[in-house]
C-alpha cells in the first residue's frame, strides 16, 4: 500500500544528501558521509533514521543521483572495454578532435584513450554519407573477430562505423552477434547511444557508455537488492544529466545518460521551484567545496547542451576549451563548473599578487579552522574570518571549527603581504572566488546572448549562500534566492524531477515542404516509442529539431509544434529559429536553414502536491549578533544572525545573517531580505532602472 | 601612472577580458561557414588597447595573436581621425596593411566611450578561398603575391552602421566559394559586435579612465612576468639551424639560421644568415616572423603570464629585410604557415640545450596542409583541412600524436562532414608503427590521411614538410621518420614533392596518400624501460623487429608482451659495445 512517501538521495563523493517528501508535505532532509565501499550503506541508514523517525515507511519512491559513472571515468576503473570499428579508423577514438584546451603548453599530454589500441579492432565494411553500401559486411569476418575479442577477457564491447547515424545496418548485425556469442558482455552500439553526425564524438560517447555500463549495472542492481533486503521495494529510479529521472532497468541499457546526475537535479529543483514561486529566468548557482557550477532557465526552461566532456577538468561551457576530457555528446544540462569552492586555496605568486585556488584543500584535511592538518587557508577561512560562517561550528553546530585558525592565517600571512588587516585581506580572497566564479555564471549567459540582469540568481550547494548575494551585485543581477534546504538542493531537485523518456534521430534534409511529411513521419515514429517506454502514464509530449543556416556547422535546438501537419508550421519554425539565432549571434543570414536531428521528449510530472514544509532542524539563538565585514565601503557592522523560519515575509534592510542546518546565507547592508510563500530567502538589491 | 592600481580589481578586470575574448571565439566558430574556420577553428579573436596593443586574446591560434599589434598600428595610423562609432573594418594584405597572407582576413571594430576610441574587438580567420592561381589560394607556385587572390588594404566594410555593399559584392565576385567567404566573414563580424558589447558594459560600470589605466597595469604586469622567465634563461647565445625541404620536384633546401642571445631579462632573436625569399608562396612577413618568436618564447614562461602585449616588450625580432622570414614585396605568402612553424621550432632547437625540461624533440613540423577543389554539381569547390599533429617526446613523457603544433590550436575536421559536403572519401586515419623517434621517451608516431577524390578533374594541392630533412632526436634520442605524400592513380604511384608547386589533376579514384613525419625521440633508446617497449608492441606502435633493433628490447611472447630479461640484458650490452666502438 502507498504510503505517500518519497524519499531521494544525492551521492557525493564525500556526502550523501538525502530529503525526504512525507504524505502530508513536510521536507525532511539529512547530510551522512557517503561510504564510498557500498554507498547503499549511507541511504539505508539515513533510510532507517528517518522512516524510524517517522514511526516506520514504507517509502513508494526511491529517487537517487551518484557520481559513479563519472567516478568510473575519472578514476580510471571503468569496465575492461573493446572496440570494433571500420577499416582504416582504429585510431579516431585516439586523435580526437586533435585541439587541446590550453595555449602555449609545449609538454601538454592528452587523456589516455578509454580504449587502448591494442583492444582497438577494425572490419572492413563502408558506408557512404548517405547511408549506401560501399563495402559489405563479410560474416565470416565478424565471427573471426567475435572470437579474437571472447579471448581477451573484456567485459564490454563498443561499435562504431562511419555513417552508422544514416545507415546502421552493419552495426546492427554486428551487435546481434556480439550479444548472440557473448551475452554476458556489456554492448554498446553508437547506432543505438548516438545516432548522430561527427565520428570522434559518436565513437567517445559509445566507448564511454560502454566503460561505465557494467559498474553502473553492478551498482545499481547491488543498491536496489539492499534496498529490498532493507524493505524498501518502492520504485528506484536515477537522475540522467539531461533532468529527468529514469527506471533503472533503462538506464542499466543506457549507463551514459547519467553522468552528470548530481549536478542536473540542483537545476531542476530550481527551475521547478522557480515555477512555483514566480521566478521565470533563472540563473542558478552551485557552490560546494570545491567547485562551482552554473545553469541557465529561461521562461521556465532549463537550458540543455550536447557538447560535453567528462573528466575535462574545469569546463566553462560549450566548446571552446574543449580537448581535456572524453567527448560525451549526449543531452546534457548546460552546466558550467569553475575550480572554486570552500576549500579552494589562497596563496601569494611570484609577482607578489593574490591567487584563489584551482588547489583545493577538499574536505580532509579542509580549511584551516576545521583543524585537521590543513595547511593553507581557504576560501571558507576568508568567510570565517569576515564573519559570515558561524564562529564555533558548521552544519548546525554539528561540525565544530576553530576560527582562530582562520583569521591567524590573515593577519600573520596574508594581510602583510598585501599591506592590508586581515578583513580586508580575507575580503580581497572572498572576492577573487567571487570573480572566478562569475566566470561559470557569465558562460551560460553572456556567452550566449543573455544578460545575466534579467535573471534571478538561485544559490544553493553548500556554500550557495554565502556567496550569492556579492556574486549577484558585481553582475548587477537584482535579485538573489536560496531556497529551503539549499545544501541538500540536488537531493530536494530529485523529488521534483520528471520521469523521462527521449529520442533522438539524425535526418538528412531542409527544413521545407518537401521533406516535412518525412521528419513528421519519423517523429510519430518516436513519439510512439516513448509512450511504449513510459507504459501507462500520461507523458507530456514534445518535438524538436535540431536546426542551422545550411552550411554552418552548429545547430540550436528549437521547438516543434505537435498539432497539425509539420508542413503547415514551417514559417512559425523558421521565425523561432531566426529569433534565436538573433539573440545567440546577434545576427541573421538568407540561407535555407537544414534539420540535422528530429528529437522527442516525454515527460511524466511527479507527484508533490501538497507543496514542501520546511522541517528546521537548528536554529541560532534569538538575539545572536555578531561583528561582520563588508568591504571597504561598508565596512565592518553589526549583524544580527537568524535563522530562516524567523525572517519576516516583507523585506527588511540588511546586514543579516541566516544559519541552517543545510548551510549559511549572508545578506549584505545594501539589500533588502524576506521570506516569501514558498520558504525561499529573498534578497533584493535596490537599483536605478537601466537604461 | 599615478592611479593606485587595485590587485584584486586587476585580477577581475584581466578575467573580464579573456571572457569576452572566448565569447568572441565561439561566437565566431558556432556561426561559420567554412570546414576551415567552423571546424579546423583557423582563427583568432583578441581585445586590443586603443594603440592596437593586446588586451586578451581567445583560446585560438598563437601564431596570428602575436601579429594583431602590427596590423592595428598600421589601421590606427592610418585612419587616424576618420574612426567612428559603428565603423568595422577589413583588410588582408601582407604588405599593406601589415597583414598575414591574403587568406587571413581581419574583421575589426572600435569600441568607444566618452567619445574617444578605448580599445577594439579584433577578429582574423583563414578564409576558404580568396581567389588567386589555385582553389583554397595557398598556391607554393605563386612566384608574386599578385598572382595569390584579392589584395584589400584597410576598407570600412560597415561605415556608422551602413553596410557597404560594394565591398561585399567584390569580395564575393572574387572568390571561388562566395558562401562560405561573406558566411565566415559575417561570422566575424558577430564576434567583433558581441566584443565590443561585452567590452563597453566593463566601460559603463568602470568607467573608461579606470579600464585604460588597469588594461595598461595589465600589460606592466605582463612585462614584469615576461622578464622573470627570461631572466631564468642562462645568458649567452644559443644558435640553431634549420631547414624547409624546398620548393617543387627539384627541391633545395631553404634555411633558417638563428642566433638568440639572452642578457638579463631581454632577449634577442636575429634571423641573420636565412635563405632570401624564395619564388613561391611561402615566404613570412616579418609581422607574422615576430608572432611566431612571441608564441614559442610564451611556452616556456609560466601559466600566469598575461597573454597582452606586454610579455613581448623584453623580446626584440630581428631579420634582415629580404629574407624568408622578413619577406618584401612582391613575395608570394600564401602558404607562409610552414615557415611559422619552422621558426618556432627553431626557438625551441636553440633553446633545448639550456631548458632541457621545457622542451620537446623535434615534432612532425605543423600542419600538413591539404587543399582539392574542382566542379560540384555545377558549382566550384574548395576544401582544405589541417592534418596535424605529431610531437617529439620530452623529458618526462613519449611524444604525443593527435595533439596541434604550439603555433596552431586547432582540430581535424569530422571524417563524416567532409563525406556530407564534399566529392572525397576519407580512406584511413591513423597512427603508422615504427615511425617515432627511437628514445628513453619516444617520439609521436606518424598520422596517416588518405583522401580518394570522387569526381574527374579535381584539384590537389599540398603544403606539407619534414620529408626530406625529418624531425630530430634530442639527447640520444632518434630521428622520426619523414614524411610522404603520394598519389595512387590505376596501377601508377607516384610521389609528391612536399612543398607542391605544379598543380595535380585527379581522375575519380585517384588516392592521394599523406603520412607525416614521426617525432623525434629524447635520451637514449636503450635506457627505454623496456616494460614500456612491450607495451608499444601490443598496441602495434613498435614492431617486434623494431624493439630489437632500435630498443635493445627482445620478447619472449610477443602477444602477451613479457620481455625477456635477460636477452634484452644481453643484447643491450653488445649494442652499447657496438655503439662506444662506432663512435
Amino acid at each position: 500500500m502507498a504510503s505517500g512517501f518519497r524519499i531521494a538521495a544525492d551521492i557525493g563523493g564525500t556526502f550523501t544528501d538525502i530529503a525526504c517528501l512525507s504524505a502530508d508535505g513536510r521536507l525532511l532532509t539529512r547530510k551522512v558521509p557517503s561510504t564510498p565501499d557500498d554507498y547503499a550503506t549511507a541511504i539505508i541508514e539515513a533510510i532507517n533514521d528517518l522512516g524510524e523517525a517517522e514511526g516506520g515507511v514504507r517509502f513508494d519512491e526511491i529517487l537517487h543521483a551518484s557520481t559513479v559513472a563519472t567516478n568510473a571515468i575519472l578514476e580510471g576503473k571503468g569496465a575492461k572495454t573493446a572496440l570494433i570499428t571500420t577499416e582504416g579508423f582504429r585510431d579516431v577514438l585516439e586523435l580526437r578532435r586533435i585541439r587541446v584546451p590550453r595555449l602555449y603548453e609545449p609538454l601538454y599530454e592528452k587523456p589516455a584513450p578509454l580504449v587502448p589500441r591494442r583492444r582497438r579492432f577494425e572490419l572492413a565494411e563502408r558506408m557512404d554519407a548517405r547511408g549506401e553500401v560501399l563495402k559489405p559486411l563479410d560474416p565470416e569476418a565478424v565471427e573471426a573477430l567475435i572470437d579474437r575479442i571472447a579471448a581477451l577477457d573484456v567485459d564490454a564491447v563498443a561499435v562504431c562505423f562511419l555513417h552508422s547515424h544514416i545507415n546502421p545496418a552493419h552495426e546492427q548485425m554486428v551487435g546481434a552477434r556480439l550479444r548472440a556469442r557473448l551475452p554476458e558482455k556489456f554492448i554498446s552500439l553508437s547506432c543505438e547511444v548516438l545516432p548522430e553526425i561527427r565520428e570522434y564524438e559518436r565513437t567517445s560517447t559509445t566507448v564511454a557508455n560502454a566503460y561505465i555500463g557494467p559498474p553502473v549495472a553492478d551498482y545499481l542492481r547491488s543498491l536496489s537488492n539492499r534496498l529490498k533486503a532493507a524493505g524498501q521495494d518502492g520504485r528506484l529510479t536515477m537522475m540522467q544529466s539531461s533532468g529527468g529521472v529514469q527506471l533503472i532497468e533503462q538506464i542499466i541499457a543506457k549507463p551514459a545518460t547519467v553522468v552528470e546526475s548530481g549536478p542536473a537535479a540542483g537545476v531542476v529543483g530550481a527551475a521547478r521551484m522557480g515555477a512555483r514561486a514566480g521566478y521565470d529566468n533563472i540563473i542558478t548557482f552551485d557552490m560546494g567545496g570545491t567547485t562551482a557550477k552554473a545553469a541557465m532557465i529561461e521562461a521556465g526552461r532549463i537550458n540543455a547542451t550536447s557538447e560535453y566532456e567528462v573528466g575535462g577538468g574545469i569546463s566553462l561551457s560549450a566548446g571552446l576549451t574543449k580537448g581535456g576530457g572524453y567527448a560525451l555528446k549526449l543531452p546534457v544540462i548546460d552546466v558550467s563548473e569553475v575550480g572554486a569552492g570552500g576549500g579552494s586555496m589562497v596563496r601569494i605568486d611570484a609577482a607578489g599578487a593574490l591567487k584563489v585556488g584551482p588547489q583545493s584543500a577538499g574536505s580532509s584535511p579542509g580549511p584551516l579552522c576545521y583543524d585537521q592538518g590543513g595547511t593553507a587557508a581557504t576560501v571558507t577561512d576568508a568567510n570565517v574570518t569576515l564573519g559570515y560562517l558561524n564562529q564555533d561550528a558548521l552544519a548546525g553546530g554539528t561540525v565544530p571549527i576553530r576560527a582562530a585558525a582562520s583569521r591567524a592565517a590573515f593577519e600573520t600571512e596574508i594581510a602583510p603581504h598585501l599591506g592590508c588587516d586581515a578583513h580586508e585581506a580575507a575580503f580581497g580572497v572572498h572576492k577573487l572566488a567571487n570573480v572566478t566564479m562569475m566566470r561559470a555564471v557569465k558562460a551560460v549567459s553572456t556567452y550566449r546572448g543573455r544578460d545575466p540582469r534579467d535573471f534571478t540568481l538561485f544559490c544553493f550547494g553548500g556554500n550557495g549562500g554565502v556567496h550569492g548575494a556579492m556574486i549577484a551585485r558585481e553582475l548587477e543581477m537584482t535579485r538573489v534566492v536560496v531556497p529551503p534546504a539549499a545544501g541538500v538542493y540536488s537531493a530536494v531537485g530529485l523529488l521534483f524531477a520528471d520521469l523521462e523518456a527521449t529520442r533522438a534521430r539524425a535526418f538528412l534534409g531542409l527544413l521545407d515542404a518537401a521533406t516535412a511529411p518525412r521528419a513528421e513521419a519519423l517523429l510519430r515514429e518516436m513519439e510512439a516509442e516513448v509512450l511504449t517506454e513510459l507504459d501507462q502514464a500520461r507523458p507530456e509530449l514534445r518535438w524538436s529539431a535540431d536546426l542551422r543556416y545550411a552550411g554552418q556547422a552548429f545547430e540550436l535546438q528549437i521547438d516543434l509544434p505537435r498539432d497539425g501537419a509539420l508542413a503547415d508550421a514551417l514559417g512559425t519554425v523558421r521565425e523561432t529559429f531566426e529569433a534565436e539565432h538573433r539573440r545567440s549571434y546577434g545576427h541573421l543570414l538568407d540561407g535555407a536553414i537544414q534539420i540535422v536531428n528530429l528529437r522527442v521528449l516525454g515527460a511524466v510530472a511527479p507527484r508533490t502536491a501538497g507543496g514542501m514544509a520546511l522541517q528546521e532542524r537548528s536554529r541560532p539563538a534569538e538575539g545572536t549578533h555578531r561583528p561582520v565585514y563588508f568591504g571597504a565601503e561598508m565596512g565592518l557592522r553589526d549583524t544580527p544572525v537568524l535563522h530562516r523560519g524567523a525572517l519576516a515575509e516583507t523585506p527588511v534592510q540588511g546586514p543579516m545573517i541566516i544559519e541552517e542546518y543545510e548551510g549559511t546565507t549572508v545578506v549584505p547592508p545594501d539589500a533588502t531580505v524576506f521570506r516569501d510563500g514558498y520558504d525561499n530567502i529573498v534578497i533584493n538589491f535596490v537599483r536605478e532602472a537601466r537604461t | 601612472m599615478s592611479r593606485q592600481i587595485d590587485p584584486i580589481l586587476l585580477e577581475v578586470l584581466k578575467n573580464g577580458f579573456e571572457a569576452i575574448a572566448d565569447e568572441m571565439a565561439l561566437i565566431l566558430m558556432r556561426t561559420a561557414h567554412s570546414p576551415i574556420v567552423r571546424d579546423a577553428m583557423d582563427y583568432s579573436t583578441a581585445l586590443c588597447n586603443a594603440r592596437g596593443e593586446t588586451i586578451a586574446q581567445g583560446v585560438t591560434t598563437p601564431m596570428h595573436l602575436g601579429s594583431f599589434y602590427d596590423a592595428m598600428n598600421h589601421l590606427v595610423q592610418t585612419f587616424e581621425g576618420r574612426i567612428n562609432p559603428g565603423d568595422v573594418f577589413v583588410g588582408n594584405d601582407p604588405y599593406i596593411i601589415q597583414g598575414q597572407h591574403l587568406p587571413d582576413i581581419y574583421v575589426i571594430e572600435p569600441i568607444f566611450a566618452e567619445g574617444r576610441i578605448c580599445a577594439w574587438a579584433t577578429t582574423i580567420a583563414h578564409h576558404a578561398d580568396v581567389g588567386g592561381l589555385v582553389p583554397g589560394s595557398n598556391s607554393i607556385g605563386a612566384t608574386e603575391i599578385h598572382q595569390e587572390g584579392l589584395r584589400l588594404p584597410f576598407l570600412k566594410l560597415v561605415e556608422g552602421g551602413v553596410e557597404n555593399p560594394m565591398l561585399f559584392e567584390i569580395i564575393a565576385a572574387n572568390v571561388r566559394v562566395p558562401e562560405q567567404v561573406i558566411g565566415d566573414l559575417r561570422a566575424q563580424m558577430a564576434a567583433a559586435r558581441a566584443g565590443r558589447q561585452g567590452f563597453a558594459k566593463l566601460l559603463e560600470r568602470y568607467g573608461a579612465n579606470e579600464i585604460e589605466a588597469y588594461a595598461e597595469a595589465l600589460q606592466d604586469q605582463a612585462e614584469l612576468f615576461s622578464r622573470k622567465a627570461i631572466e631564468a634563461i642562462p645568458d649567452g647565445r644559443y644558435s640553431f639551424v634549420d631547414h624547409i625541404d624546398g620548393l617543387g620536384a627539384d627541391p633545395e633546401p631553404i634555411e633558417l639560421h638563428l642566433t638568440l642571445t639572452v642578457s638579463g631579462s631581454e632577449i634577442t632573436a636575429d634571423w641573420t644568415g636565412t635563405s632570401n625569399q624564395v619564388k613561391g608562396g611561402i615566404n613570412a612577413p616579418l609581422s607574422f616572423c615576430k608572432s611566431n618568436v612571441y608564441a614559442a618564447l610564451r611556452s616556456i614562461m609560466p601559466e600566469e603570464v598575461p597573454n597582452c602585449h606586454g610579455y613581448t616588450r623584453p623580446i626584440t625580432v630581428t631579420a634582415p629585410p629580404g629574407t624568408l622570414v622578413s619577406c618584401v614585396y612582391p613575395a608570394p605568402c600564401g602558404a607562409r604557415g610552414i615557415t611559422g612553424y619552422r621558426i618556432i621550432d627553431c626557438i625551441f632547437g636553440a633553446l633545448a640545450e639550456a631548458l632541457p625540461d621545457k622542451i620537446a624533440a623535434d615534432n612532425t613540423g605543423g600542419s600538413t596542409l591539404p587543399s582539392f577543389g574542382g566542379q560540384q554539381g555545377g558549382k566550384p569547390f574548395v576544401f582544405s583541412e589541417c592534418v596535424m599533429g605529431v610531437w617529439g617526446a620530452t623529458s618526462a613523457h613519449d611524444g604525443q600524436s593527435g595533439v596541434p603544433h604550439m603555433g596552431s590550436n586547432q582540430s581535424n575536421v569530422p571524417i563524416e562532414m567532409i563525406e556530407a559536403d564534399y566529392p572525397l572519401r576519407i580512406e584511413r586515419y591513423g597512427f603508422v608503427a615504427d615511425t617515432g623517434g627511437a628514445g628513453e621517451f619516444r617520439g609521436g608516431v606518424s598520422i596517416q590521411r588518405e583522401w580518394r577524390a570522387l569526381a574527374d578533374d579535381t584539384y590537389f594541392g599540398v603544403r606539407s614538410d619534414k620529408a626530406i630533412h625529418p624531425p630530430h632526436g634530442l639527447f640520444g634520442g632518434g630521428e622520426g621518420k619523414p614524411a610522404f605524400t603520394e598519389i595512387e592513380a590505376g596501377n601508377t604511384l607516384r610521389a609528391m614533392p612536399p612543398l607542391a608547386t605544379q598543380a595535380e589533376t585527379l581522375n575519380a579514384g585517384a588516392l592521394v596518400r599523406h603520412r607525416m613525419a614521426g617525432g623525434g625521440g629524447y635520451g637514449d633508446p636503450l635506457r627505454r624501460d623496456p616494460s614500456r617497449v612491450a607495451e608499444d608492441v601490443l598496441d602495434g606502435l613498435v614492431s617486434v623487429e623494431a624493439a630489437a633493433t632500435a630498443y635493445g628490447v627482445v620478447l619472449s611472447d610477443p602477444a602477451a608482451g613479457t620481455v625477456d630479461e635477460a636477452a634484452t640484458a644481453a643484447l643491450r650490452a653488445d649494442m652499447r659495445a657496438t655503439q662506444g666502438s662506432g663512435s
